[in-house]
């Protein structure tokens, strides 16, 4: 299938991995990047509170952006991003006159109008199930060994679930599913839908730490090998501020976060180059070991 | 002693909340109490919308609103009372509004006013469906904004009686534990209604008339006792309320054969008949085979989606939860309910009982501004218009009184029979008492009453009664006991009973809610234009009579 | 139908708690509470829980199910039977237990009291009739003005959890709720207060409570709306808000987040040495692009003009999150779908989390 790709601005920028191994991965599964690239920041949380008039723009021109390469789906690989977006989309579409106040805007400044005629999706919600799902299980080939893979969704690709619906918000089980699709073992704990606290991590790092200890520790307790997040945010709070955590606990997690297009590239035979495991903070190394990578 | 106030009220839901508003702001020191959290009271479950002649809709005034008023009273409402309620309302709406209630607007920016049952204007001023919920809110906030004592969850049992005064109120700590007493030079009761006699109910749990009794007890008579409504639209089999609201915005009435029934019983008003009249209306069509699984249906389809959405957003939300039914598309099964006590505890126009310091104030008072029929609407009037009128009255009493008095013995009394009721051990748990009570209640004593089942249900009272004498709490704990306060609750309402029984028998005529098709189906003013009044002597209710106050308007034939 | 539930019994003053299991036979149409009720009426009156309108507008029922806060009333207990589930109640979270699933709810009022809950007319005497507001306006707050203050929102918020004085999502509703209403003139000083330390910028944006809210509140998009007024009015001292304006000031030059700077330009030179540490570890890993030509996304000129654009149209502050109410609320929920798999019945917190006082 052909997409219209919206990477967001940390596979830009700090999150250059998560971008590579997507690039890398996508086409094994037969799906065809169209990257966008006459587009912004889709605002996060942030330019929503701040300026949210600005907000509902800046995701419509990326939805018109999106729509006007002929696809139908617009894939997200960023928790936040798919959030944002599916927002904007649900408000343009469900409402004819908001929609012709933004076109008009849109138009005004050179941007195609937007028709409410394209659907925005997480690049998880297109393997975990149904042909996604059926491609993905011959593409992991090589298998993850059965490593043990502590899954962490985070807040915004599950609530609120009335914008999102993928699945149940407090049983998901995509992550899980796709897990054992790799060979891997899939590992529970109550912290994999809690809030990983990337959105206040530098304005209350205190009380972010106090989240993020949550997961990484049951995960650790629950004797993860690894830990696999759709959201490069996520990701960050998780790979890079880990070693926060040593000053609160006293422990030393040494738990390595992956990238879900990275799980599943290790299981394709994606190349190292691609992966770019040496981007993180967290050494990866134990996992490639196990792997006998 | 816990404390003494100036003014003590019982109840904290709109009647209770404004009671202390205005008592406070004329310089009294006043407290609430209640057994729940204030915003948690039942009037927060109102939806419809609160009465007055604002003029926003129509050309109206308070002499059509109170016309209307005693009309659907079937002219047993006081018209003195009436005629403050009505005078006094627009202002005490526009107070609400200053305080910040959230009311729905007209094109222009005022209080928008809908039509409602037997209203000669659209005189119902509305927050979309959930008017009691943004009055409670509003009350509650200036409470804190006033930061007035209030005693939450505290269970109040009894009232203190010395010299032939009310002096305050014993309580039981819900949440610690232990009997306290509290000291007030004035008492105001408004601890709202008793729908939990019934089976099918709008009202919550905590609607178990507590405040009637607790006045019963000390010898203050309760009026009209015989008259509940029964609201029309109500779902089966809990009783959860769908608002006349509905029908205000011009939903229909349908039979099993899709008919709109009530061109039978009230061809000019239709869905906006008084409430009585559509609810014995509805029980025919029920009795004679035209319901559909004991309801009939109440159709919002041709309002269309968009206006349910956005003014009947609660009622969807109810529907669809509780009767698995999305209004935009099917209709909504209801049938009736009981709703509100248009009896009480017998006061006159500034909320006072016989009782000195005693007062009442709101559902659970008899004004009487609703006489045997109310208005919807017309309750959230009273409760604001009586709260304030009753804590006025009271702090003015207050101010100019200086003692307390509570008698140790009083205290000691009720810690023996409280030590009675938790020691036993072997007995009836209290569901079965109150389960038996709701159902025959429902049976015998419901829209239509006949003689012979109100004699029945006479009996079957009594019976309770004597099997309450050895009913069991099983939590003997002090922390959060509400197995104890439950079980009271069940004594509060036996009683009750016992007086709406007795007070249905006596009035041998039709009139208002008080429905008696098979014996007595006409009105009967020549005899019995008066209010049945209750006294407890002895044990057991004693009947009495008391005359209706007429103003301006003589009785006439009541047909809509 | 046979109804079978575990809930935990807690004694809230020495803090034991025993998870026990009940069955008993309910009818089809019986919501959680009614099950409560037969338990509590039949087999153990000991049971502790509020109750009173059984219908979703007063507030008191509000407790968990498997680790995740309802309303007990407006749980319908056939779908749960009917998959063969043994739901676990226990009590809300971030609020201290009296005892079974009665918690103390002084916490969460003084959290309300503390905003000043009530309206500032700014005058007075008030005048003789109503104030004309229009029903535009009124609408700003239709949904914070449905909040029941059942606490549903303040037991799964995770911000609460690692910072027990964060004032939480129904005190920020409610704060709200009268920034919003056209008639209060307090706006300048409600803002102040709600954006200081444990206020506003707080909030961690996990979106349970507008998962949670019962009635629709979305307290989430209304700390967004306070968020948005804040900055508006020019109230930008928290980092938070400087954060998220420089998230602002990024798409309309460089399209894409400008994070290399994002710490020296909200926090300055010393805070940015401060993290010294951390930074040259994000720099080792090429987490942090060094100084230097900054990739811009394309077309970035058309960003610009439309902020310029649209802060020229009056939908500033919180209109801009109002404005998109409508849309929303047309959603028709359906069921999620989803990866198909055996769940297993580890189901997420059913040991409830410790509640800190």
């Amino acid at each position: 299938m052909k997409v219209a790709y919206y990477k967001g601005c940390l596979a830009s920028l700090s999150a250059k991995e998560l971008d590579s191994s997507t690039q890398a991965l996508a086409p094994k599964l037969d799906i065809e990047l169209d990257e966008l690239d006459a587009v912004t920041c889709c605002g996060a949380g942030d330019i929503h509170e701040a300026e949210p008039d600005y907000y509902l723009h800046l995701n419509a021109r990326i939805l018109a952006y999106g729509a006007a390469t002929g696809a139908d789906t617009l894939m997200t690989i960023c928790n936040v991003c798919t959030l944002n977006l599916r927002q904007a989309n649900w408000q343009l579409k469900n409402d004819d006159e908001l929609r012709e106040r933004v076109n008009k805007n849109l138009q005004t400044v050179g941007v195609p109008a937007y028709g409410g005629n394209i659907e925005v999706k997480h690049f998880l919600w297109l393997i975990a199930e149904g042909d996604g799902y059926e491609k993905l299980k011959q593409v992991a080939h090589k298998g993850l060994k059965g490593l043990k893979v502590a899954p962490f969704y985070g807040c915004q690709i599950l609530r609120p679930s009335k914008l999102l619906g993928f699945e149940d918000p407090d049983k998901p089980h995509s992550l899980e599913a796709i897990i054992d699709a790799c060979g891997g073992e899939a590992i529970d704990y109550p912290a994999k839908i809690k809030c990983c606290g990337f959105p206040i991590i530098q304005a209350r790092e205190d009380t972010a730490l106090g989240e993020l200890l949550q997961p990484i520790e049951q995960a650790t307790e629950a004797g993860a090998d690894a830990m696999v997040t759709p959201c490069p945010l996520c990701h960050l709070s998780l790979d890079a501020w880990q070693s926060k955590l040593r000053e609160r606990t006293g422990r030393d997690f040494h738990m390595p976060i992956l990238h879900l297009s990275q799980l599943i590239g290790v299981a394709a035979g994606v190349e190292d180059s691609e992966l770019k495991f040496k981007r993180h903070v967290v050494s990866v190394q134990p996992v490639l070991d196990k792997l006998e990578v | 002693m816990e404390a003494t106030h100036d003014v003590l009220v019982v109840g904290a839901g709109l009647a209770g909340m404004r009671a202390a508003i205005e008592a406070h702001d004329l310089g009294a020191d006043v407290a609430l109490i209640s057994k729940i959290h204030p915003v948690r009271s039942h009037s927060g479950a109102a939806e419809g919308g609160i009465n007055a002649a604002l003029g926003n809709a129509s050309d109206d005034d308070p002499e059509k609103h109170a016309y209307d008023t005693v009309k659907g009273s079937d002219y047993l409402g006081d018209q003195d009372a009436i005629e403050i309620l009505c005078n006094e309302a627009p202002g005490d709406v526009y107070q609400l509004e200053h305080w910040g209630a959230i009311f729905s607007r007209t094109e222009d920016g005022r209080i928008a006013q809908r039509p409602f049952g037997a209203a000669g204007e659209p005189r119902t001023a509305y927050a979309a469906d959930i008017t009691g919920h943004v009055l409670i809110h509003v009350l509650y906030e200036q409470v804190m904004k006033r930061d007035l004592r209030t005693y939450e969850e505290f269970f109040a049992w009894k009232l203190v009686i010395d010299d032939d005064r009310c002096q305050g109120v014993i309580a039981w700590d819900l949440l610690n534990g232990g009997l306290k007493t509290i000291g007030a030079k004035t008492v105001i009761i408004a601890t709202g209604g008793a729908g939990r006699l019934y089976q099918g109910t709008t009202n919550a749990y905590a609607c178990t008339g507590d405040g009637m009794t607790m006045a019963l007890r000390v010898g203050v008579p309760l009026k009209d006792m015989e008259m509940m409504q029964f609201h029309p639209t109500t779902l089966s089999p809990t009783g959860v309320l769908i608002t006349e609201g509905t029908r205000g915005e011009g939903a229909y009435l349908l039979n099993s054969e899709s008919e709109r029934f009530l061109k039978r019983y009230a061809p000019n008003a239709m869905e906006l008949a008084s409430r009585d009249v559509i609810s014995r209306a509805e029980q025919t069509e029920i009795d004679e085979g035209r319901g559909v699984d004991g309801s009939v249906l109440l159709d919002l389809r041709h309002l269309g989606a968009e206006k349910i959405l956005e003014r009947l957003h609660g009622t969807r939300e109810l529907a669809m939860t509780f009767a698995l039914v999305d209004p935009i598309h099917e209709p909504i099964p209801v049938r009736p309910g009981a709703h509100y006590h248009m009896g009480g505890i017998d006061t006159d126009v500034d909320g006072k009982t016989e009782l000195e310091g005693l007062y009442a104030a709101g559902e659970c008072a008899c004004v009487s501004v609703h006489g045997a029929n109310r208005l919807g609407g017309n309750a959230l009037m009273e409760t604001i218009t009586y709260g304030k009128r009753s804590g006025a009255v009271a702090a003015d009493w207050a101010l100019t009184h200086t003692t307390v008095a509570v008698p140790p013995s009083v205290e000691s009394d009720a810690q023996r029979e409280l030590k009675t009721l938790l020691d036993r051990g072997d007995g009836e748990r209290p569901w079965r008492i109150r389960d038996e009570l709701a159902k025959t209640m429902h049976e015998n004593f419901g829209v239509f009453r006949r003689e012979k089942q109100m004699k029945e249900q006479e009996q079957i009272v009594g019976y309770l009664r004597e099997r309450y004498e050895s009913v069991v709490v099983e939590d003997k704990g002090e922390v959060f006991n509400n197995d104890l306060t439950q079980a009271l609750e069940l004594g509060f309402l036996l009683e009750l009973a016992d007086c709406m029984v007795v007070s249905g028998l006596a009035r041998k005529e039709s009139r208002g809610a008080h429905a008696r098709p098979h014996d007595y189906p006409d009105r009967d003013d020549e005899n019995y234009l008066k209010h049945t009044i209750v006294r407890w002597i002895g044990g057991r209710p004693v009947l009495d009579w008391k005359p209706v106050t007429i103003t301006k308007w003589q009785p006439e034939e009541r047909k809509y | 139908m046979d109804v079978a539930l575990k809930i935990w019994r807690v004694d809230g003053e020495t803090g034991e708690r025993e998870l026990k299991t009940y069955e008993v036979e309910a009818p089809e149409w019986a919501c959680l509470l009614d099950v409560l009720d037969i338990i509590k009426d039949r087999h153990d009156g000991t049971l502790a829980y509020r109750k009173s309108c059984r219908m979703m507008i007063c507030g008191s029922c509000g407790m968990r199910m498997d680790g995740r806060a309802i309303l007990a009333c407006k749980e319908r207990m056939k779908p749960i039977v009917e998959r063969g589930h043994v739901p676990v109640i226990s009590s809300m979270g971030n609020l201290p237990i009296v005892k079974d699933l009665v918690v103390s709810m002084d916490p969460f009022w003084d959290k309300i009291r503390a905003i000043k809950p009530w309206l500032d007319p700014g005058y007075d005497e008030a005048p003789e009739r109503e104030r004309i507001v229009s029903q535009k306006e009124m609408n700003v707050i239709a949904k914070e003005s449905l909040c029941i203050m059942c606490g549903c929102c303040v037991s799964e918020c995770n911000a609460m959890e690692a910072d027990p004085d964060f004032r939480g999502p129904a005190a920020l509703a409610k704060e709200m709720r009268f920034v919003g209403d056209a008639r209060d003139q307090d706006d300048v000083p409600r803002l102040n207060t709600v954006n200081d330390e444990h206020g506003v910028w707080d909030c961690t944006r996990c979106y349970f409570c507008n998962e949670r809210c019962p009635k629709g509140v979305d307290p989430r998009d209304a700390i967004a709306k306070l968020g948005a007024e804040s900055v508006k009015q020019g109230i930008d001292h928290d980092l938070g808000a400087k954060h998220a304006k420089w998230f602002v000031v990024s798409s309309k030059t460089t399209g894409w987040l400008r994070e290399a700077e994002l710490v020296p330009k909200t926090q300055g030179i010393i805070a940015a040495i401060k993290e010294t540490k951390l930074a040259l570890s994000l720099l080792r890993h090429g987490k942090l692009p060094p100084p230097g030509p900054i990739h811009v996304a394309a077309e970035v000129d058309e960003a610009r003009a439309l902020y310029d654009l649209v802060k020229s149209q009056d939908r500033d502050g919180a209109l801009g999150i109002v404005q998109g109410e409508r849309g929303l609320a047309r959603i028709e929920h359906v069921e999620a779908e989803g990866a198909h798999r055996d769940v297993p019945e580890v189901t997420p917190s059913e040991t409830p989390t410790p509640a800190e006082g």
